[in-house]
């Protein structure tokens, strides 16, 4: 076994095996939660619900001024990392070429230049968080092992990612396989951590926004 | 496009080259070899090759380097050209195969490069050469002056 | 020519001189990266060498390697190199034919006993008593493993000695193996390539002939000195890749600009070769020079490796229809669950007992 039988194990089986599990999961999880309905709500609606649901979604995505003031370090890393991680994803060449491949679709890529750039200030603001998840004493009580697990799940790629562009001490062979593993683990470990937020989060915010919706109420 | 006249031809126009900026940084590299080679004798050699140039950095080598005094030609399994550039010190040497194509390239800060000067067992071959030919000469002079 | 002569012996008596030595030197220091001032060594030690006896025995294989070393595009200095080993054996160029053919293999064997340097290209095939491919009735696995004790080294020459190449792809009907599979005692200097560039062949017999050793190796057993870097490292078409101008077609813009092939499937980062450096056909091009990705010829198993024609970036199997499949049996177990989650909920409705004022006083309910 070298590294080249690794390397197109990772890009054959070891991808479908880890896109089934994704995909599985993903779907169980979701259908659950959404299967646990509640009670229908006889009371009339003030305002309407949907309505109100969406509105949420995108009043509680965007920065909010209170927390900038109190958290700011947090909220700006925290807002760098997710956006960086969903462009990098999206818009590098080479992984529009995978999506092209398994779905047919394609579109314009940004050069490898810019998303050079915001994999560094990805990466950074991963550790930003970490050390903030350590130095600060309510939220280090909170952290469980799972959230440095999720944590290095998701810098590995990024990291790996990083490194195929620039390293010298390792082979592109040796670290695009590193890479396949690192997004195979992520994809297989992510419907059974709190990585399923990157679904559910939208989710929750309409149902937030719907209901208070109905009760007149703006969030 | 099934057939061969289904492949257009579109001309192009020469597409510019790029230059990697290779000359400058060889051309210091130079500068402290030679340098060196003034300061303590020891001769040093650039492999050509082995640097990622393009016709570009390759012409403002030999702009900049310039052409010296001596061009000479050895004629060992295939040409190879040895000159000193305007620069005294520093010389080019390129080997060609039999065929005409270039086997390797080098800047070579020498006094004299290495392939020009003969090598002790060549000479050691030489001498004996020399002497069966003067053998062979002063035994045909005998056999004349004994008729 | 005598076997005790030395080389520059040999080749002085036809008017060779020490120049050509250090002329081949140099081009192969060159070849080699190594520091330019190593050819007068070079040259030296190998004016002292003596002829180095090469026994060549072809297994399952196409004899495209052969095509390749024997049409190497340098003759006349590649001459010095044919002058430095004595070829012993070998079955497509030798004269003769028959028991006088497998006479001369025992000869050389015989006479050179631990000292010569076996060349190997072709697999061997190991299924059903290794019978589909023989030679004068016997085995290439028996031709081996009776050979190659008696070597100094083995030069596994081609990807199919190094690796099993186009004879072991799937299905691999014939059980086809590498060299290195069979043979674990000996160094094996694996020269990979369909075919291999002919003067890496040069490169590691006058490494042999000058330093006495063979070249470091990497750890699939090919020479660093050629297969150290990736065909994208020494790329000219690199900066394209690193600019993200990719060529989406071998007849758009890109293409025609000379952009970079990832895209159109090059496998040039995975691959290790020499071939953007030393080129081919006499050095005038290599195959992204004229246009078409790299195949990864030098690498393991690169006949099963995917497409050749799509972006490393993309899976070699099947993954879309997977997804679905993924798709289709999260759903239907979700629901599943979801229908078992909401009877265990209507369930535990009916089944459950308020609270009352006694709980709480803790008396035992009638
Ligand atoms: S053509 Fe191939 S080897 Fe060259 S830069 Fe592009 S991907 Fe790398």
């Amino acid at each position: 076994m070298n590294i080249f039988d690794i390397l197109q194990w990772a890009r054959g089986t070891g991808l479908q095996i880890a896109v089934v599990i994704f995909s599985v999961g993903v779907l169980i999880r979701l259908l659950e939660m959404w299967m646990l309905n509640r009670k229908p709500d006889l009371a009339e609606p003030r305002a309407s619900g949907t309505l109100g649901g969406w509105r949420t979604v995108f009043t509680r995505s965007a920065p909010s001024m209170v927390l900038m003031k109190k958290a700011g370090l947090l909220l700006v890393s925290g807002y760098i990392f997710h956006l960086g991680f969903f462009i990098v994803l999206f818009f590098f060449a080479p992984h529009i070429r995978l999506f092209h491949n398994m779905f047919g679709v394609s579109w314009p890529a940004l050069p490898n230049g810019i998303i050079e750039i915001i994999t560094i200030l990805s990466i950074g603001a991963l550790f930003a968080l970490l050390a903030h998840r350590i130095m600060n004493p309510v939220q280090r009580f909170l952290s469980t092992f799972q959230d440095y697990f999720v944590w290095l799940a998701s810098l590995l790629p990024l990291l790996t990612g990083y490194l195929l562009l620039h390293t010298s001490d390792f082979s592109y062979s040796q670290m695009l396989t590193a890479h396949l593993l690192s997004v195979e683990l992520l994809l297989v470990i992510f419907p059974f951590t709190k990585l399923m937020h990157a679904f559910t989060t939208f989710f929750s915010r309409w149902y937030t926004g719907a209901m208070a919706a109905r009760k007149g109420v703006t969030v | 496009m099934n057939s061969l006249k289904g492949i257009p031809i579109i001309k192009l126009d020469a597409t510019p080259v790029m230059s990697h900026g290779n000359a400058l940084p060889l051309l210091h590299e130079i500068e402290v070899l030679l340098d060196q080679l003034i300061a303590t004798g020891k001769s040093g050699a650039i492999d050509l090759r082995s640097l990622p140039m393009l016709a570009d950095d390759y012409e403002k080598l030999k702009e900049i380097l310039g052409e010296g005094e001596v061009k000479a030609t050895v004629d060992a399994m295939g040409p190879s050209q040895v000159r000193e550039t305007a620069i005294h010190g520093v010389w080019w040497v390129t080997h060609f195969n039999s065929d005409a194509t270039v086997l390797a390239e080098f800047i070579e800060i020498t006094y004299i490069p290495e392939i020009l000067q003969t090598h002790p067992a060549d000479a050691r071959m030489g001498l004996e050469n020399l002497r069966s030919r003067l053998m062979s000469t002063s035994q045909v002079d005998k056999g004349e002056t004994d008729v | 020519m005598s076997d005790d002569k030395t080389l520059a012996e040999t080749l002085a008596q036809r008017g060779i001189s020490r120049r050509s030595f250090l002329k081949f030197c140099a081009s192969i220091a060159s070849l080699m990266a190594m520091p330019p001032a190593m050819a007068v060594e070079m040259a030296e030690k190998l004016a002292a060498a003596r002829r180095q006896s090469v026994v060549y025995l072809s297994f399952q294989e196409c004899t495209g390697c052969l095509e390749s070393l024997t049409r190497s595009h340098s003759p006349k200095l590649e001459d010095l190199i044919f002058d430095a080993i004595s070829l012993d054996y070998q079955e497509t160029l030798v004269a003769c034919a028959g028991h006088f053919a497998e006479h001369i293999l025992k000869e050389a064997i015989e006479k050179n006993d631990g000292k010569f340097i076996l060349m190997v290209d072709g697999s061997i095939p190991l299924k059903d008593g290794g019978i589909y491919s023989t030679i004068a009735g016997r085995t290439n696995l028996d031709i081996l493993e009776w050979v190659a004790p008696h070597a100094a080294a083995v030069i596994a020459v081609g990807s199919c000695a190094a690796f099993g190449g186009i004879p072991k792809a799937n299905p691999n009907p014939t059980g086809a193996v590498a060299v290195s599979d069979i043979i674990k005692d000996k160094p094996i200097i694996n020269v990979p390539g369909c075919p291999p560039i002919p003067v890496v062949i040069t490169g590691v017999i006058a490494h042999y002939l000058t330093m006495g050793t063979i070249p470091d190796l990497d750890e699939l057993g090919r020479p660093k000195v050629f297969f150290g870097d990736s065909i994208h490292d020494r790329c000219y078409r690199r900066p394209f890749y690193d600019q993200g101008k990719f060529a989406k077609s071998f007849d758009d813009e890109g293409a025609r600009n000379g952009w970079c092939l990832f895209e159109l499937g090059c496998k040039g980062p995975t691959t290790h070769n020499a071939c953007a450096t030393t080129k081919w056909n006499g050095g005038v091009s290599f195959p992204i020079e004229s246009g078409h990705g790299c195949l990864g010829c030098s690498e393991p198993d690169f006949w099963d490796a995917g497409s050749f024609y799509t972006a490393l970036s993309a899976p070699t199997k099947d993954v879309a229809n997977w997804a679905a499949i993924g798709v289709a049996a999260g759903a239907a177990i979700g629901v599943a669950a979801g229908i078992a989650n909401r009877s265990t909920k209507t369930e535990t409705k009916r089944t459950r007992k308020p609270l009352t004022v006694d709980d709480l006083k803790g008396k035992p309910k009638s």
